[in-house]
């Protein structure tokens, strides 16, 4: 019988619905009953610590609707969501559930998956690491051993880690950000390796660009997962990256229409159009 | 009976920290010693590193911070080395959190360090989920 849970994937995760699928997938494939949670409208209130009525009301409107999903675990995907909840939501609101950060119950659960990665993934990979987060669960240790149960992937061993605990924060620091990539390309170079793989969608989207800019391959850990079962899913994400000005034109019609082509022009298209610092 | 104000609950929770950090604190600095973020402060003002912690306690106490104090809050990136740095088990971390929230004016005063505005936020996330999810699954998944 499966296990209900409560999958509380986060906001900008959607720009990536190739991982939120895979995500459920695994779910799945592990046991559980997944319960998907995200968007504004579950958002975890951190994008607004500089207005604390709305983090206060936005963060307890999230709790009061995880609890009303009526499981009792959740699990986060996302580590700005997961450090919310842990630090202000259960202090603040109470709620009933347990929360866990995914790659926490991806290694707990890593007996079960080791057979469900079967197709071979022949690459040498930089895991790309923070130092933060890792000291609320230990992902920079986790998240090498799970993409090492994958038949051909080799994760070389390398302790360098970016301060702050995700790019999308150390990109508001624009010497920080730079002297981090310089350093990651380096360790690329020297270690010959074939691709940087990130664990958050937040460095996902800030690195990606290195692909787009031809230095090197970037995948998330999970759409490694995906390809080692064989889940077929489309990285959109990075494709209308590489698309960059003609991006539009990689979307279907029917979508662009509904997001609206001035929204996109004005509000997508320069993240889009972004470049990695390097 | 009225109802509890919007953001009330979270309001209690951040006083009853404040209260906690500004009483166990004893400003010995070792939390911005081991911190990798002052590097990237532009214009430091010499302050030793209990001065800068001695800062930012002032910021909680009473609103106001300035200095190498301002700029360390800054530029925290919640990296969280200087958790098991402290030796009172105050969590730095945490105490940087609610100072950059106030230093934001994110209870109303005006904004110590620059805010970022960006009013397309959520609608742009609403919109990535209109190009990477189906409808049956915004409808399920994101209300």
């Amino acid at each position: 019988m499966s296990t209900p849970i409560t999958f509380w994937y986060g906001c900008n995760v959607v720009r990536h619905g190739d991982i939120i699928h895979t995500c459920i997938d695994v779910l799945r494939a592990l046991g559980y009953e997944p319960s998907p949670a995200g968007g504004p409208d579950f958002c975890c209130g951190s994008p607004k610590d500089g207005n604390a009525t709305a983090l206060g009301g936005m963060s307890q409107r999230t709790a009061e609707k995880l609890d009303a999903r009526g499981n009792e675990r959740v699990v986060a995907w996302c580590p700005s969501c997961h450090s919310q909840s842990i630090d202000f939501m259960e202090g603040a609101y109470e709620p009933r559930y347990d929360m866990q950060y995914f790659v926490d119950l991806l290694y707990e659960d890593r007996a079960r998956l080791k057979p469900l990665l079967v197709h071979p993934v022949p690459m040498r990979v930089l895991v790309h690491k923070h130092i933060g987060f890792n000291d609320r669960v230990p992902v920079n240790r986790m998240v090498p051993e799970l993409l090492s149960l994958i038949p051909g992937l080799e994760v070389i061993d390398e302790p360098f880690a970016a301060p702050g605990y995700m790019c999308a924060h150390l990109a508001t620091l624009p010497p920080a950000m730079t002297r981090m990539v310089r350093q990651t390309e380096s360790v690329i170079r020297e270690k010959n390796c074939d691709a940087l793989v990130t664990m958050y969608h937040q460095c996902q989207r800030e690195l990606v660009g290195l692909e787009a800019q031809g230095v090197t391959r970037v995948y998330n850990y999970m759409q490694l997962v995906a390809r080692s079962m064989g889940l077929a899913y489309e990285d959109h994400y990075k494709a209308l990256k590489k698309a960059g000005a003609d991006a539009a034109a990689a979307i279907p019609a029917e979508r662009l229409q509904k997001v609206g082509v001035q929204f996109f022009d004005r509000a997508m298209l320069p993240e889009l159009l972004k470049k990695t610092p390097r | 009976m009225s109802a509890p104000k919007v953001g009330e609950k979270f309001r209690s929770f951040f006083e009853s920290e404040r209260a906690r950090i500004l009483s166990s604190c004893t400003s010995c600095g070792k939390c911005y010693e081991v911190c990798p973020m002052p590097a990237y402060i532009e214009k430091k003002d010499g302050s030793t590193s209990g001065q800068v912690a001695a800062g930012v306690l002032g910021l909680l106490r009473d609103g106001t911070a300035q200095g190498t104090a301002l700029e360390w809050v800054k530029v925290c990136m919640r990296t969280g080395c200087c958790v098991p740095a402290c030796p009172e088990n105050v969590n730095p971390k945490m105490m940087l959190r609610l100072a950059k929230i106030i230093a934001l004016g994110g209870y109303g005063a005006a904004p110590l360090i620059p805010k970022k505005e960006d009013r397309d936020y959520f609608q742009r996330i609403r919109a990535f989920a209109e190009l990477e999810l189906s409808e049956d699954e915004i409808r399920e998944w994101m209300t």
